[in-house]
């Protein structure tokens, strides 16, 4: 008895260090190195989050430097720089909006910068009081992107000069206006100094479990690409699911020639991601296409799964770009072709959320919020 | 064992997330009836530790298990959302120790009644649960003998790769010939292991190799207690000669445990033996036939599971869907877009997208929720998108079918969306 247990044991031994001894041969040989995630999650912090942030906070510090310009010397020149700067600086803001992960979520970054539409009466209840307190629920509607673009942009360049000049509380949409900017520069470096303690955290986690970085980001990009990118730029302000046009909740409300640009660059910067871009735009070899591609899911015509869903994302862009003429109107007086765009970007989701997630071996821990 | 369990249902929340907090339920045909006890679920589970504890130490011995069968399966059928095979399983095993007397010797029923102290039992008792474990691995090896499996190799070339941060090991996990070589292994284990373990021969290195294939299961993938259930369950298949022996030697040192020392024979009463007869055959067959329902129904297994479940069929599939539900009021231009996340947890979302059965089950409540809110005949469409083992996802079910008119019973769903792929094999 003891012998056979012996040689079973010694079998199995010999079978196992085989195995090892084969599989460190033949190392060089293969590719299946670009299945290792630690590599893939580098590049995503390194390449793309801890630069993306790094141009956030340089375009935020300008918008507060053509803020300061403009308070100061409120005129036609001064009030066009800060648009300028503003619009800038919500563009840049489109190339990072999909990473509330890690310690960004924490923050929650994207509900301090970007939740919309604002809501007017709170913005001029909280001018008028001149107490408040941008930390709170109840004041996300009153601040980020969407508030500066109401308070520069919502009238024309007299009216909003004569906001910042002779108004009776001039001297208090000015505090506003610079308040408000400063809470975003305060959350943004947060946001990116924690990244930077927090990288190694997030590279280390190489587990497939909810709580592995390939797991987090994956679940971040796609309930971005999902809810904040097709239902919240597109899918939401057209009625997608109800029949019933808001375009009172288009992006960048009070800039309506803006809106497109903003999903336009969203969905480019979605791509670049998707395909391992480096933040400056050039490629790399550890994006999650490239991973995909290595685990091999094809298409019954034995496309690489990781191609199709880039033909698709791109079939996306191309109709958003093909749009003629604002959002705002065109979810009224356009509805057709809005909503033929949202179809395009809508095929993606179950390419994102099914084929990848499937293929990666992870789940999607996001709750769904498809009541749109 | 089973109270380790409940301890772990209990020290995970999950008694409430699973079975209290959800708005509804998904349950077995049949079976609707069984409902949660509200707060008083909690006193569910814990009828089912102690009738297990009170089993497992041979109290009461009968009345626990009846108990402790009755309790377990209850909460198994509360939601189909989380059947598991290996829950499945435990319940047939109570089910078979209901009738048997594994309360004759080391029973706490030793000491309140001597009289029932037997030595031995009658070999075929111990035997009904070999069988019972024979059945278990032979389907489950029965079932990979199909073309994903074998000739893809699939789903273990998308699940190893996802465990390649493993130290030692983990790089091999990339490869397509481990893959393979897990594939077929598991299938030619499942099918020989109750046979190695039968023979007496084999029989310590059989066990040995369920021991690493089981710690390896249970390393590589998140299947909770089953490793350890079966590593547990097999040891039946030792005779009790040397335990026997080890407990007598245990009893010359403790002589108040309650062992029996003389040789006697536990005897059913000749009607209560016919009976168990009965029951056993009765048992056996519907065991051996019940894998087999799935031939009765059109369309590919894997894609419609239409007779998968109580199969044995375990770790065969990556399957994963997105499912979107509109409900539309007739004659007007009410509609409604569902946030699945208002009405089901996360798991049973998971478990809806991919299982027709839920998947209407879920349309009917739907549209009984639409009308409670004075929606007039609510229509229920659903897109649906799944894939199956690394296949490109596609349409599950027919879009333009209004699912609230659709009726749920045994026989074929023919708005399931016909497989445009074909996987050869049992």
């Amino acid at each position: 008895m003891l012998r056979k247990i012996l040689l079973y044991a010694s079998l199995s031994t010999v079978f196992l260090l085989s195995l090892y001894a084969c599989n460190k041969g033949k190392k060089k040989t293969d590719d299946t190195a670009a299945l290792d995630r630690k590599p893939m999650l580098s590049h995503y912090a390194d390449q793309y989050v801890l630069p993306g942030y790094d141009a956030l906070i340089r375009d935020l510090n300008t918008l507060n430097t053509q803020a300061a310009a403009f308070t100061s010397t409120p005129n036609n020149s001064s009030l066009i720089a800060l648009k300028n700067a503003w619009e800038t600086a919500y563009l840049t803001w489109q190339t990072v909006d999909m990473l509330e992960f890690g310690a960004t979520e924490e923050i929650s970054l994207r509900s301090y910068m970007n939740t919309y539409p604002a809501t007017e009466s709170k913005i001029e209840a909280n001018i008028t009081a001149g107490n408040y307190n941008l930390e709170t629920f109840g004041n996300k509607d009153a601040q980020g992107f969407p508030a500066v673009d109401y308070l520069i942009n919502a009238l024309d360049a007299s009216g909003t000069i004569a906001r910042f000049t002779t108004a009776a509380n001039a001297a208090a949409y000015k505090t506003y206006l610079s308040d408000v900017i400063r809470k975003m520069q305060e959350k943004a470096i947060t946001v990116k100094n924690n990244w930077v303690s927090g990288r190694n955290t997030f590279v280390d986690a190489t587990g497939t479990d909810a709580a592995g970085g390939l797991s987090k980001m994956t679940n971040a990009v796609v309930l971005y690409y999902e809810r904040y990118l097709r239902s919240g730029k597109v899918g939401y302000p057209v009625g997608a699911m109800t029949g019933v046009a808001l375009p009172g909740h288009v992006e960048a409300y009070y800039s309506p020639e803006l809106s497109k640009r903003l999903a336009i660059k969203a969905l480019e910067s979605f791509i670049a991601f998707y395909e391992g871009k480096n933040y400056d735009g050039t490629a790399s070899t550890n994006g999650m296409k490239q991973y995909l591609s290595s685990i091999g899911t094809k298409d019954s015509d034995g496309t690489l799964m990781a191609t199709v869903l880039s033909t698709s994302l791109t079939n996306g862009l191309t109709a958003l770009q093909n749009l003629n003429g604002t959002l705002k109107d065109g979810v009224n007086t356009n509805r057709v072709a809005v909503l033929s765009v949202y179809d395009k970007l809508q095929l993606s989701v179950a390419l994102l959320k099914v084929d990848m997630v499937s293929a990666f071996g992870i789940s999607i821990t996001y709750l769904d919020n498809d009541g749109d | 064992m089973i109270v380790a369990s409940m301890l772990r249902f209990f020290a995970k929340g999950w008694i409430e997330t699973l079975y209290i907090n959800p708005g509804f339920y998904f349950k077995y045909y049949g079976f609707n009836w069984v409902s949660n006890w509200g707060n008083y679920t909690y006193w569910l589970f814990a009828i089912c530790g102690i009738s297990a504890l009170s089993f497992a130490l041979g109290l009461f011995y009968r009345i626990s298990a009846v108990v402790l069968f009755l309790s377990f399966t209850y909460i198994e059928l509360l939601d189909k959302t989380n059947y598991l095979n290996h829950y499945y399983f435990v319940s047939l095993v109570l089910f078979l120790m209901i009738f048997l007397p594994a309360h004759s010797n080391l029973a706490l029923d030793n000491i309140r009644k001597p009289a029932t102290q037997k030595r031995q039992v009658p070999l075929w008792t111990t035997a009904s649960i070999r069988l019972l474990l024979g059945i278990v691995y032979v389907y489950a090896g029965l079932a990979k003998l199909n073309s994903d499996w074998l000739l893809e190799a699939m789903p273990l070339k998308l699940w190893l790769p996802a465990k390649n941060d493993l130290p030692l090991l983990g790089n091999l996990l990339n490869k397509t010939w481990v893959a393979y070589f897990f594939s077929w292994f598991g299938a030619a284990y499942d099918l020989s292991i109750p046979w190695l373990l039968f023979y007496k021969r084999t029989r310590i290195p059989a066990y040995l190799t369920v021991i690493a294939f089981h710690i390896a299961t249970a390393i590589l993938f998140p299947i909770g207690m089953f490793p350890y259930v079966m590593i547990l369950s097999t040891l039946i298949f030792f005779p009790s000669a040397g335990i026997d022996a080890f407990w007598i030697k245990i009893k010359a040192i403790l002589p108040s445990i309650p062992l029996a020392k003389h040789y006697n024979v536990y005897h059913y009463h000749p009607l209560a033996k016919r009976l168990t007869g009965i029951v056993f055959i009765l048992f056996f067959t519907i065991q051996a036939l019940l894998p087999w329902r799935y031939l009765c129904y059109k369309g590919t297994l894997f894609w419609t599971e239409e007779g998968y479940r109580f199969s044995w069929r375990v770790m065969l599939m990556e399957k994963m869907g997105y499912a979107q539900f509109v409900v539309k009021e007739e004659g007007s231009d009410r509609r409604v877009g569902i946030n699945n996340n208002e009405f089901l947890s996360p798991n049973q979302e998971k478990m809806m997208s991919t299982q027709a059965d839920f998947i209407l089950q879920y349309a009917h409540f739907l549209a009984g929720h639409y009308k409670s809110m004075g929606w007039k005949n609510p229509k229920v469409h659903a897109t649906i998108h799944v894939s199956v083992n690394g296949r490109r996802s596609v349409l599950y079910i027919d879009p333009n079918r209004d699912l609230a008119q659709e009726k749920d019973n045994f026989t074929h769903k023919d708005w399931i969306t016909p497989f445009n792929d074909i996987i050869y094999g049992l």
